[in-house]
């Protein structure tokens, strides 16, 4: 989350009392640089590896695991088995759509012999519209979405979500991602443009704003949100942490402060402007032209030399479209068919959301200082696929989860833990927990609570007891929703960026002050308690509980049914055991305090169940939604 | 098979329960002997064991606890800790060139920056008599407790390397803080908190839970965040009819399907879920009385500074709950905030800030060494770096700011086997670098470490083919900081 950092670090640079004086060495650093940085892998020209011949042609699925399983081999190790089909499916639903399979889906998947039901499996996951809001907030942590302005004031911004749906309708009708970056970087210079790909330019406003700077601040912060701009173009795109050549050349990748400020003229020749819709209004920008000017240690009141806006050539050739270039020459730059980085970024970023942990483990630092892959021809493989897929997203995650290697069982090995810490070698998949907002959608969805409609302004969910209410006034919190829009997805849920929802922080949602490339996935005593206690668990467990009464008759049935709904599969013995215990002594606990037990059903009709088993059963329900496998895609 | 965590809490539960009602004990307890019966059951190799649970030091310890106040921002040595009499007599000349060289800023033009002295007035503190800055009067009556070092370095001068370098011996993420390795090191003699806890005040340091984090370390050892006002944790209380033996009842079964869960698929991080658990479980029946200030005095709550309203007072909270988190053997506590960051404006600024920690710093370690916790609890004062004695590209005015400077600044330890009222380490005439005594942070690192009777060198962390550690490739023991 934090890897603003990493970039920070890996680059200070060593300033000589002469280079303090101005810009005009420059050239003789960016050659130095150049030299050395140039031959590492990913500046190198993209060129498509031919695929590894291996036996053990029953294991293939397709070229990716010709890849991996080269690589095994010379390592001496073997593949995990396959996973069984419903771990499958439940990985599947969970990576495509972050909703776990209803149980009838599981059955069906299980009873379907055909050779092709995983791959038509797979079609009709591609093709739900969920997909869109799975894979749309994958992108807007790189696109640091909020819902509000940042900085100290942080006021509401009402029409940010235009954006967000931008995203997920793109997603889901499978905008390919060389015109998906286009029309965010630069939709509203396309010839006619939509209002649709216009309302895509929402990518660049959602820069932190400073509402209450004063008149000498205004053109400070205007500033920050171009370099802003330039920085998350770098990171999302680029793989590479230009952000610290505000302030000086890059220490150790070819990227010069003038090739930042090339960068940075580009976003300061935008203006923010508001777009009016039949409905409402979008947040968006238009071009305009200034002058632009390296900053002499960042300092934007001190310019030394004009800059014209310009890409790096030295990573792949720029081409201008007229005298002065644009941001759409600056987007067409980044699919030249040169472009070393762009490619293979995405690539990397689909593996990363499919396994837990990309190919190249830092998603923002492709540069000099990142870990070498320990798989260079499968990403190079399949950023030449990509390419030749036509950028197609969905094509891509086709690929990669139709491989044998995606089917893995994600089971622990623990004779490779010593050699192989990280599942580098990726000879198993992994196994983690779900990003925050999925947590949520997770026990919504079991519960049948979950909201259906898409799309829309932003949901408040109820905030923990005890969150005072000063804080909420200080903080300029929403009113918490009523009625079903408390229940809403993850994705829909109000994004304050200097007061993110209590459950998501504890789950390590995204900062949306910053492009964020990786979540990270802590494991504390905080989110054990937010998911016994936290606000609307009785809510889920209650409707868990209710939605088990309505379809079991023996207590026996109860509990298999409400565990697949929960894990997509039956209970083991012991578990069923373990659950029929739990049964029997909570109904005994109601029975004998049924003050107790009416709190928990709180008055719902229960037909002919009494309340002490009602009251057990949600215990039950409870104890379902804290499984740590719950919440883990394994 | 061990389980002491759980099995710690067996007796407890059978005291709650039996007490609670007669048959709901009996059936209770009938059905927690089933399931150590099922635990014990042969074929179960569980190898679970309490990540947290007490571990032997290498050698004698002189600490046990660790109270790491983390100042973010960059606290001004030139300021407060660091007297410069010459600084003050040279006020508008330019820094002699032989000073500069090699050296990197993060803001500064040579140019236009100017020596500035510091306006506030240093004098003698205590029987050590340490000079110490008219800015922290409190701080400076514990002059005797407290060593000071004043030759502090490393190189990174931008916050968020700086905060790394501070919190966890390294400026790249992924390391883990000071506390988790306390934690790694020494487990926790706390059954009913976290090992390691996080008070923040006013702003979290920029690398917020990075600063705190567990790195590669499991992730159990990581800081827990504590809440700065109210109950200090969100979601402690139960819903409404959930009551204690239910959920007892209920998380006893989460664990066990866990455990289960885990035998199939061998995942560890399933183990630190389970412990998590646990851990909530008891934090819930131990934060009330933790917060609960009523049986503090008058007289050490206003010496605490806590009826001050605002940030200060929530300062002086967080000091306070962190002698109750230490009596309740909590290994490390972090007290943090960010605030110290004054490129401009520095002399008002730097007033009010220290007005807000200098009261409660100070009542902390009077009232540790009142009770006889001093001795035992390492209190350190910690910022990610100092300040230039050069303006910030401006003439000197009393608007003038100072930028970051890694080269040389103060920290203080205090407690915990230091031996106080002393001053390790002497500068030049402009506070710039070290002239006598330099001390790395990694050796600053490795004499916490040697305090806690941790040899840094063995206390490791295998990773990706590499034994790890809090100081990197270096550090040694600071003798003369151990009395």
């Amino acid at each position: 989350m934090f890897l603003l950092f990493s970039s920070i670090a890996t680059c200070w640079v060593l300033l000589s009392v002469q280079s303090l004086q101005g810009g005009s060495n420059d050239t003789q650093l960016a050659s130095k640089a150049e030299e050395s940085a140039l031959d590492h892998w990913s500046f190198k020209p993209l060129t498509r590896p031919s695929v590894p011949r291996v036996e053990n042609e029953q294991w293939l699925g397709n070229a990716i695991d010709a890849f991996i399983l080269a690589k095994l081999k010379n390592e001496g190790v073997r593949p995990a088995p396959q996973a069984d089909r419903r771990t499958l499916i439940r990985r599947l639903c969970l990576d495509l759509l972050g909703l776990p399979p209803d149980p009838s889906r599981v059955q069906a998947f299980l009873e379907d012999g055909q050779p092709d039901a995983y791959a038509r499996l797979l079609d009709r996951l591609l093709a739900s519209p969920h997909f869109g809001e799975r894979w749309g907030r994958h992108w807007l942590d790189l696109a640091r979405y909020a819902d509000s302005d940042g900085y100290e004031d942080d006021r509401h911004r009402p029409n940010a979500w235009r954006y967000r749906d931008w995203v997920i309708d793109a997603i889901n009708r499978d905008l390919v991602f060389n015109r998906f970056t286009i029309e965010q970087l630069a939709g509203d210079l396309l010839p006619a443009a939509s209002e649709q790909q216009r309302i895509g330019t929402g990518f660049l406003r959602n820069s932190l704003l400073n509402e209450s700077a004063n008149d000498a601040d205004n053109e400070e912060f205007r500033v920050k949100a171009a370099k802003d701009r330039a920085s998350t173009m770098g990171t999302v795109w680029l793989g590479l942490t230009i952000a610290c050549c505000e302030c000086h050349d890059h220490k150790y990748d070819p990227f010069t402060q003038r090739d930042y400020y090339g960068l940075y003229a580009f976003f300061n020749d935008v203006d923010d402007v508001d777009l009016k819709l039949p409905d409402g209004i979008a947040r968006v920008v238009q071009a305009t032209q200034r002058e632009s000017h390296l900053h002499i240690r960042g300092n934007f009141l001190q310019r030394s030399d004009k800059v014209e806006p310009h890409a790096p050539g030295r990573l792949s050739v720029f081409r201008k479209s007229g005298p002065r270039a644009d941001r759409l020459d600056l987007a067409h730059w980044l699919f030249e068919p040169t472009h070393p980085l762009t490619a293979r970024v995405a690539a990397n970023r689909h593996w990363q959301h499919l396994f837990g942990r990309g190919l190249i483990a830092t998603p923002e630092d492709f540069g000099v200082q990142s870990e070498p892959p320990r798989h260079p021809q499968l990403l190079d493989w399949l950023a030449t696929e990509f390419r030749k897929g036509q950028w197609s997203r969905k094509k891509m995650i086709h690929m990669i989860v139709t491989s044998a290697t995606y089917r893995q069982s994600s089971h622990h090995r623990p004779e490779l833990a010593k050699n192989d810490p990280e599942n580098e070698l990726v000879a198993r998949q992994n196994r983690f927990r779900v990003e925050a907002e999925i947590v949520g959608d997770l026990s919504l969805a079991v519960s049948g609570l979950l909201q259906d409609r898409m799309g829309g302004p932003p949901r408040q969910p109820p905030f923990p007891a005890g969150l005072a209410v000063d804080v909420l006034k200080r903080e300029k919190l929403l009113e918490p929703s009523r009625g079903s829009d408390r229940h809403c997805r993850g994705i829909y849920v109000n994004v304050q960026r200097t007061f993110p929802h209590p459950m998501l922080t504890a789950f390590d949602v995204a900062d949306a002050n910053q492009a964020c490339t990786r979540r990270e996935r802590s494991n504390t005593p905080i989110q054990a308690l937010s998911l016994l206690n936290g606000p609307g668990v009785m809510d889920c467990a209650s409707a868990l509980a209710l939605r088990m009464l309505n379809n079991g008759q023996v207590s026996k049935d109860l509990v298999r049914y409400g565990f697949e709904f929960c894990l997509s599969r039956p209970p083991s013995r012991l578990e069923q055991q373990l659950l029929t215990d739990l049964f029997n002594d909570l109904r005994q606990l109601y029975e004998i305090n049924p003050s107790a037990a009416d709190q928990v059903v709180g008055g719902a009709a229960l037909g002919q169940t009494p309340v002490a088993q009602y009251a057990a059963w949600v215990g039950v329900a409870r104890t379902l939604l804290n499984h740590e496998e719950f919440i883990t895609r394994e | 098979m061990h389980l002491p965590f759980i099995r710690g809490d067996f007796l407890k539960r059978r005291e709650f329960l039996t007490g609670s009602s007669a048959a709901a004990g009996m059936f209770a307890l009938r059905s927690l002997l089933r399931q150590d019966r099922l635990l014990a059951s042969p074929g179960s190799t569980l190898p679970l064991q309490n990540p947290l649970a007490v571990k032997p030091s290498h050698f004698v310890p002189r600490a046990k606890n660790c109270i790491f106040i983390f100042l973010a921002g960059g606290t001004s040595q030139v300021d407060l800790y660091d007297p410069k009499p010459e600084l003050n007599k040279r006020t508008g000349q330019q820094l002699p060139e032989s000073f500069t060289e090699g050296n990197r800023f993060s803001n500064i033009k040579l140019n236009e920056s100017y020596l500035m002295g510091s306006p506030f007035r240093f004098r003698p503190r205590g029987e050590c008599g340490t000079e110490i800055s008219e800015l922290l009067p409190h701080i400076g009556s514990c002059a005797d407790d407290i060593a000071l070092i004043r030759t502090v370095h490393h190189h990174a001068f931008s916050h968020g390397p700086g905060e790394l370098e501070f919190c966890t011996g390294k400026d790249l993420p992924g390391r883990a803080s000071v506390g988790a390795w306390l934690t790694y090191g020494l487990g926790s003699e706390c059954q009913n908190l976290p090992g390691y806890v996080v008070l923040v005040n006013d702003r979290a340091p920029v690398t917020r839970a990075l600063s705190w984090g567990s790195g590669f370390l499991p992730s159990v050892h990581q800081g827990v965040l504590f809440r700065g006002e109210g109950e200090p944790l969100l979601n402690l209380t139960r819903p409404a009819g959930v009551t204690r033996n239910v959920d007892r009842r209920q998380l006893d079964a989460i664990s066990r399907l866990n455990q289960a869960r885990y035998q199939q698929v061998g995942d560890p991080e399933i183990m630190s879920r389970i412990a998590a658990y646990e851990m909530a479980f008891r934090m819930q029946m131990a934060a009330p009385d933790l917060i609960d200030l009523s049986q503090e005095t008058t007289a050490a709550l206003s010496a605490y500074g806590i009826d001050r309203p605002g940030s200060p007072g929530n300062f002086s909270r967080n000091c306070l709950l962190a002698r109750r988190l230490v009596e309740q053997g909590v290994r490390c506590v972090t007290i943090c905030q960010r605030r110290w960051d004054f490129h401009e404006d520095l002399f008002g600024r730097i007033s009010d800030a220290c007005q807000t920690v200098d009261q409660p710093i100070a009542a902390l370690l009077k009232d540790l060494k009142q009770r006889g916790l001093l001795d035992s609890t390492l209190v350190v004062w910690g910022t990610e770096f100092g300040r230039t004695a050069l303006t910030q590209n401006s003439k000197p005015t009393k608007k003038s700011g100072r930028d970051h400077h890694p080269f040389a600044f103060s920290l203080w330890m205090a407690g915990g086997g230091v031996k106080g009222g002393q001053v390790v380490g002497r500068t030049d005439e402009f506070g710039w670098l070290p002239v006598e005594d330099p001390v790395h942070l990694n050796d600053f690192h490795a004499t916490m470490m040697h305090l806690f009777g941790l040899n840094h060198e063995e206390l490791t962390f295998r990773f990706k083919g590499f034994d790890f550690r809090l100081t990197d490739i270096a550090g040694k023991v600071v003798r003369k900081l151990v009395s």
